[in-house]
């Protein structure tokens, strides 16, 4: 009999268990005994998610507190945490796990905290200044709109190489690739010389103009290093190693970051890997990227594990995506601080151009999320002079965090509103483990904000709820309308603790017909790296104007894939690769384009000519009829492949349907304000709702990690694998 | 017909919900605008801008992108309503091209595409997209005195016709121009972005309501105004002046016609006037600006400054009035060429910058306070306008923009940031050097931070950037010359800041014959010192006549954007902080002595004994001669109000108001008289300063007014004067009455 079991809390100074609902079905007949399990990790800022997923279908999710001091450390004591819950000892879970995939926070962790080690640069003589001068972008990179507009107070941040640490070497190569000052050996070695053997650098990052069209003079420059040095002094990060993509400036900055991060992550690496295998583990290790999958540890570029942990976000996304055949998806993501955003359209999800990775834009296949400002912490205040209600973008973050926490908050937040309204429970958030201050909440919403604008409290926290929910519905239909569809084409998938709260409230206006919340979603990215595959990108630019030969193409399709093989192959990939095709298609002189899928493994002259009608249609689809110019030429400008190396993982269980009356969850009711008014709502926990029960609004369903509003109007159903379906 | 007066009321909920909706849409707008763009100064550089107004023409909301183009378009809407509502008449699904800077604009180059929007029967509003499209025909750049030289000029034509894209019409403008594809996907970008704005207030109409759409424009209009009364009440009522210089061409002698931008600040209450009385009067180039330019380009000086927080709609110019002199520079006749109205413009922003700088200091709202953005040493050589194919055979984009990477200004407790941007462009930058080169015909030898670019200060300006470059790949490249004039441009600096650094060589170098042979055996320059000093290339003093010429393959030009102005006196900088600066190159030795005072031994180190004796020499030298003055002490002084880094006004024992140094209290004469009859003032040539002379030998054109306190030597204040222009000898620039 399948069912859900709901464990209680247990604490230990460094561990916080799951109070996730753990699935457990009955074991399929056929089902292998070997060592079969999968475990995800995802270690975030606070805690380290672990999951295990088992061959006999179910899931067991833990969290750990992250460890910053030895990131490992926290590894081990949640995977511990999961194999108590699967009533086992470490070594027996460790010894039939085949495969440990891992995302980590430890290269984000290490340039957040100016953490890394001491880098020097070798560039292009004459270029030096290109990682301080940042392209004047570096000045307003990463800051939202309201800061950008303060032109008289905006800095740029420190560089992550200081200017006595980068050394010219004289050569010239040109924008076709063909050397126009060939690479000066001698500044080489003294630059070399100077940086590792005076200034004592742990890393050198290296970085040429036009590497990305010819890498001779930065590949000389690796064996001449490696001759002098060897393999192991410095750490060594090149340019065109780590992009194909033209702009010296992102590409610069990925190296140096790199760079900047790699010997911490390497050491980390060879840390877990270490602790690992002495509790017991025999399987592989397999690292995320941050373009959505895995590579193995030895080909895991520290700069590529960026942003995993949101990548593992959109896999549990696609994953889900496919398993309840939704084509198009938006993945929506609030938390204390921020709203995060991303498309997956056709099993897939578009990389970002180079992406801002805190102040620094860099050029790597990094999941394309966007993000405001918009979260739990949001501050609401009364402008004076106009009397507006400002919802944002200023934050009180976790600390002091809103009024409610009584942790010095003084200023009214989205949270304080929401409890409030009475969406949340000041004795049941974060399933007790905080107790929330309604009367300071309201003391603080009726000064600052109730009495200045003539409102009742309730009215003005309703109406901070509305606005804070407009702002996140104007970040999705920006995404959306970029994408060239429109919303109510798309399903939404609300995770992150103050998600389920706004998520109806978001999804209306928008015109959404179906949004879902999943029993994952406290630990979603950890779920979403054990579901990962492995995964190499090549984005490179091109510059091919139509009409061209195929066979150019051709021949240029066959070596990116035959290199993308082999680096599957180095991951211990067996079977053959799948492939994702692109080509970036623009008109002529456009300096950005349009990423086109091939619907075919190879190129003809007929497929040429569709592919020309393919971009146009894409191209008005998102810009409007008419808008296509073609008479300027079509350009080709950029290409790029993905290589999927499928991995095998267990099935997820499935629940059989029982009792459709939900009334066995029902925990009680309350008044709350859901939709327009206030309302009765009856408030269920979530561990104890089972597939397939029906809840209709005004409702409340709460879990120790989120709070799901129904409003009036709304409906929600249990599905087989626990997920809430929200009609809102 | 258009919309009767509105009467919904606004809940502030949704009037929230609406604004932010609406700044959404204009951003998406923009963001459609620079994908489909041809332009890589739309694109990558952000002059575009996407823009809502009400049924008359007045400004709703403008997005982030160039605050130029938002300050313009509500005058094109209001001819476009007068001129053609009865005929051809306006109608739903209608959208005009407009590129009139007589009417509204810069210049011909600024291109507003100007769509209505109906609700039924009912005009209701407008929105616009605009940008940069630097060929619309004519003569190439630098060369028209008139404005019938500068292309086409459209007042107002459909290039949408109730929804029917008009092929004619697009043909016909697009033919008209050196580079009509380039010019056509400019037109389609803006076409693109209306739909966007279009399709996006539609849908504000449909959820809101029309009532509440109109109501809430006209909310939007009058909370600006409110919140830029609100900080004008903040601060204390007084005058404040401004002088700022620029450079043109005589078309009749080539030679340069340096003019001057005087702005006078009266702040009153909560209103603020600018006169510009005291400008030069209009010149015979294509340097002027019309009088809707002038206007744009305070409304920018003021939103970068001033009323940085106020939503950008028409309200917040309404406490502002402006008075410019007919037939100046900033208010030229008709059909006086403006082609270069965006430069003169720049020295507009940076004259209301300086009074607001100065006013912002006095209000205590020091954050805000910045010395001049990008400014220039000296202006002239080789400009940014190219002509000629590249190596692809396409046409080269007629403008380089690396100019958009100036230094910014310093400020009271930190330097100007170096290679900040163009401050008219907020979320604006350079393009990478690899994307330059597919386009252009250039190799670059160098792109680095220009030494000495920033203006000296106890917190210095920002450097710009210094490029080398190589011409590669075009057989018929030209560029536009300006005659060199050597005064500081758009420059001011704050409390005995420099205005502007000394760095920098703009000219055309031309080759020795063995440049390729050396190029292979692996040898660059990379600074027009090293390419002289080695023998790669001579300086080329230009053509006797200014104007267009042919740059030849292999021709090397050297180029630099300015920095930003200084902030308080030079000695007052930690002798370590510019030895650190000398060492990244920042700064150059010489100029570390002779403006900072600060000695170096062999090994870069601060030589303190040196140092501390050449600083004492030069404060004593400041003093003419005089011994430290005996300060007045504090018996019976009541300080008032704190004016400048170093002044405060107070009331002395026997009532007067008067002006007094706060480091060494030394009085610096009543309050009802300019502080600087109480200073000592030290004229000191250009040529003092500057370590090169200009590319072609010529004079410098000013003197640099350097105040200093009669008691302590500190700098007070460093003005630029071009006596030829005449004007107040010692500017008074800062008279607090409040």
């Amino acid at each position: 009999m399948p069912r859900w079991d709901v464990r209680g809390c247990v604490h230990s100074p460094t561990t916080v268990s799951a109070c996730e609902a753990a699935l457990s079905t009955t074991p399929e007949p056929a089902a292998e005994r070997a060592p079969s399990r999968t475990i995800g990790v995802d270690i975030g800022g606070t805690f380290t998610d672990v999951v295990v997923l088992s061959s006999d279908g179910s899931v067991v999710t833990a969290k750990s507190a992250t460890t910053p001091a030895a990131f490992a450390e926290g590894v081990l004591d949640g995977i511990g945490e999961a194999a108590t819950m699967l009533g086992m000892p470490l070594d027996e879970l460790l010894a039939s796990t085949s495969l440990v995939k891992h995302g980590s926070t430890v290269a984000t962790n290490a340039l957040l905290t100016r953490g890394g080690v001491s880098v020097g640069l070798i560039t292009t003589r004459g270029f030096e200044d290109t990682p301080i001068i940042m392209r004047a972008v570096g000045r307003i990179d990463g800051l939202p709109d309201d800061e950008v507009r303060h032109v008289a107070a905006v800095t740029k941040p420190d560089p992550l190489v200081p200017t006595r640490l980068i050394r010219g070497v004289r050569e010239r190569i040109d924008a076709m690739g063909q050397v126009v000052v060939p690479l000066n050996v001698d500044d080489v070695r003294s630059a070399a010389h100077e940086l590792i053997e005076e200034h004592r650098v742990e890393a050198l990052a290296v970085s040429l103009l036009h590497a990305w069209a010819n890498p001779t003079h930065e590949l000389a420059i690796r064996r001449l290093l490696e001759d002098d040095y060897g393999t192991d002094r410095v750490y060594l990060s090149f340019g065109s190693e780590l992009s194909s993509v033209a702009g010296e400036y992102a590409r610069t900055n990925t190296a140096i970051a790199d760079a900047y991060v790699g010997p911490i992550v390497g050491r980390y690496l060879a840390d877990l890997d270490r602790r690992l295998r002495a509790a017991g583990f025999v399987g592989r290790l397999l690292i995320m990227q941050g373009n959505g999958g895995l590579t193995a540890p030895a080909q895991a570029t520290p700069i590529s594990t960026l942003q995993s942990g949101p990548a593992g976000g959109m896999i549990a996304a696609a994953d889900a995506a496919d398993r309840h055949g939704h084509p198009r998806v938006i993945t929506t993501d609030m938390g204390g601080t921020s709203f995060d955003v991303g498309i997956i359209d056709g099993g897939y999800w578009p990389y970002a151009d180079e992406p801002i990775f805190e102040r620094f834009r860099i050029q790597q296949p990094i999941i394309d999320i966007q993000s405001i400002g918009a979260g739990g912490g949001t501050i609401a205040r009364v402008d004076p002079a106009t009397g507006r209600l400002l919802v944002g973008p200023r934050s009180a973050g976790a600390s002091p965090g809103p009024v409610c926490y009584g942790a010095g908050g003084s200023e009214p937040t989205v949270t304080d509103c929401d409890l409030v309204l009475g969406l949340i429970d000041p004795e049941y958030f974060l399933g007790g483990r905080r107790r929330l201050d309604l009367g300071a909440a309201r003391a603080a919403i009726q000064a600052k904000l109730a009495a200045p604008l003539g409102m009742s409290v309730e009215d003005v926290a309703a109406g901070v709820v509305r606005i804070v929910n407009s702002q996140m519905s104007d970040l999705i239909r920006r995404e959306v309308v970029k994408s060239g569809h429109h919303p109510n084409d798309f399903v939404l998938y609300s995770f992150g603790g103050a998600g389920p709260v706004h998520a109806v409230g978001y999804a209306r206006s928008l015109g959404i017909g179906s949004i879902l919340v999943f029993p994952t979603s406290s630990v979603f990215s950890a779920f979403g790296i054990a579901m990962a595959d492995l995964l190499h990108t090549r984005l490179a630019t091109r510059y091919v104007p139509l009409p061209a030969d195929p066979d150019g193409f051709n021949d240029d399709l066959a070596a990116i894939e035959e290199a993308l093989g082999e680096q599957l192959r180095d991951d211990g990939f067996e079977g053959g690769p799948e492939f994702r095709r692109f080509l970036t298609m623009r008109f002529r002189r456009q300096t950005t384009g349009e990423e086109i899928r091939l619907p075919w493994d190879r190129l003809s002259p007929d497929r040429m000519a569709e592919l020309e009608r393919l971009f146009v249609d894409r191209y008005e689809e998102l810009y409007g009829a008419g808008v296509a110019y073609r008479d300027a030429g079509i350009d080709v400008a950029g290409v790029r492949v993905d290589a999927i190396g499928p991995v095998a993982k267990p099935a997820i269980g499935t629940a059989e349907a029982g009792e459709p009356d939900p009334s066995i969850a029902l925990k009680g009711k309350r008044n709350a304000y859901l939709g327009e008014g206030w309302h009765e709502a009856s408030v269920y926990d979530h561990g104890r709702l089972a597939h397939p029960m029906k809840l209709d609004g005004p409702a409340i369903v709460e879990s120790p990690f989120t709070t799901i509003a129904l409003p009036p109007g709304s409906r929600a159903t249990v599905d087989e694998q626990h997920t809430l379906v929200i009609q809102p | 017909m258009t919309a009767g007066a509105a009467t919904a009321t606004i809940d502030p909920v949704s009037y929230e919900i609406f604004t932010h909706r609406l700044w959404a849409i204009g951003e998406e707008g923009r963001i459609a605008l620079q994908r489909v763009t041809a332009s890589p100064i739309v694109a990558q550089g952000g002059e575009c801008m996407c823009s809502f107004y009400d049924a008359d023409g007045t400004m709703i909301l403008a997005c982030s992108g160039h605050l130029r183009f938002a300050a313009a378009t509500s005058d094109a809407i209001r001819q476009i309503i007068e001129w053609y509502s009865d005929e051809p008449g306006i109608h739903p699904g209608d959208e005009f091209f407009f590129n009139d800077p007589y009417v509204a604009g810069s210049h011909t180059y600024d291109i507003m595409q100007i769509a209505p929007v109906f609700h039924g029967d009912d005009r209701i509003a407008w929105v616009a997209s605009s940008s940069h499209t630097a060929d619309t025909g004519g003569l190439l750049r630098g060369a028209a005195t008139e404005i019938y030289h500068e292309g086409i000029r459209i007042l107002g034509l459909k290039i949408v016709d109730r929804g029917q894209f008009r092929e004619d019409v697009f043909r016909t403008i697009t033919e008209q121009c050196r580079d009509p594809h380039y010019v056509g996907m400019d037109l389609k970008s803006r076409t693109a972005a209306n739909n966007v704005c279009l399709r996006g207030y539609q849908s504000l109409v449909d959820r809101f309501g029309v009532d509440f759409a109109i109501a809430a424009g006209r909310k939007l209009i009058e909370d600006a105004e409110r919140m830029a009364r609100a900080k004008l009440v903040a601060i204390p009522d007084g005058t404040w002046r401004s002088r700022i210089y620029g450079s043109a061409r005589n078309p009749g002698s080539g030679g340069p016609v340096p003019y001057q931008v005087v702005c006078t600040a009266t702040k009153s209450g909560d209103e603020l006037t600018l006169d510009f009385e005291g400008s030069s009067p209009q010149l015979a180039s294509d340097q002027n600006s019309t009088l809707p330019s002038t206007l744009a380009h305070v409304a920018i000086g003021l939103t970068n400054q001033l009323f940085w927080d106020v939503p950008w709609s028409d309200g917040k110019m309404r406490p502002v009035d402006v008075r410019v002199p007919d037939g100046s520079a900033l208010n030229c006749r008709f059909p006086a060429a403006c082609g270069r109205s965006p430069r003169i413009g720049q020295y507009v922003v940076e004259a209301v910058r300086e009074c607001v700088s100065k006013m912002l200091f006095a209000a205590g709202i020091v954050e805000d306070v910045n010395a001049s953005w990008g400014s220039f040493w000296y202006l002239g050589g080789p400009g940014f306008f190219y002509g000629g194919h590249n190596a692809l055979g396409l046409p080269n984009p007629q403008g380089l923009y690396d100019i958009h990477g100036g230094g910014f200004g310093a400020a009271p407790a930190r330097d100007g940031v170096a290679t900040g941007g163009q401050a008219n462009i907020p979320s604006g930058g350079i393009s990478d050097v690899e994307r330059i080169e597919v386009q252009y015909p250039f190799l670059y030898f160098s792109r680095n931070h220009n030494p000495d670019g920033g203006g000296s200060g106890r917190y210095q300006g920002g450097n710009g950037s210094a490029r080398l470059l190589m011409v590669r790949g075009s057989a018929d490249l030209s560029v536009d010359f300006a005659p060199y004039a050597g005064l500081p441009h758009g420059a001011y600096g704050l409390f005995g800041g420099y205005p502007v650094g000394t760095g920098g060589i703009r000219a055309i170098l031309r080759p020795g014959s063995d440049l390729q042979a050396r190029l292979a055996s692996g040898d660059y320059p990379v600074t027009p010192a090293e390419a002289i000093d080695d023998g790669w290339a001579q300086i080329d003093p230009g053509p006797e006549r200014p104007g267009r010429i042919a740059v030849p393959e292999g021709s090397l030009i050297a180029d630099f954007v300015q920095g930003g102005g200084g902030y308080g006196d030079p000695l007052d900088r930690e002798p370590e902080r510019v030895a650190a600066d000398v060492a990244t190159g920042i700064v150059t030795t010489s100029s570390a002595e002779r403006q900072y005072g600060v000695v170096l031994d062999a090994a870069g180190e601060v030589d303190s004994t040196r140092t501390e004796r050449r600083r004492a020499e030069i404060r004593a030298a400041r003093r003419g001669g005089r011994a430290v003055t005996a300060t007045q002490g504090d018996e019976g002084w009541d300080p008032v109000r704190r004016i400048h880094e170093h002044i405060e006004l107070g009331r002395m024992a026997d009532g007067t108001m008067s002006h007094r140094c706060r480091r060494c209290l030394t009085g610096l004469g009543p309050a009802t008289e300019n502080y600087k009859h109480g200073a000592i003032r030290t004229d000191r040539p250009l040529a003092d300063l500057a370590p090169t002379p200009m590319p072609d030998g010529s004079p410098f054109l000013a003197t640099l007014h350097e105040y200093a306190c009669p008691g302590c030597g500190t700098l007070l204040q460093v003005d630029v004067y071009c006596r030829d222009l005449g004007g107040e000898e010692d500017l008074w620039d800062i008279h607090v009455t409040g």
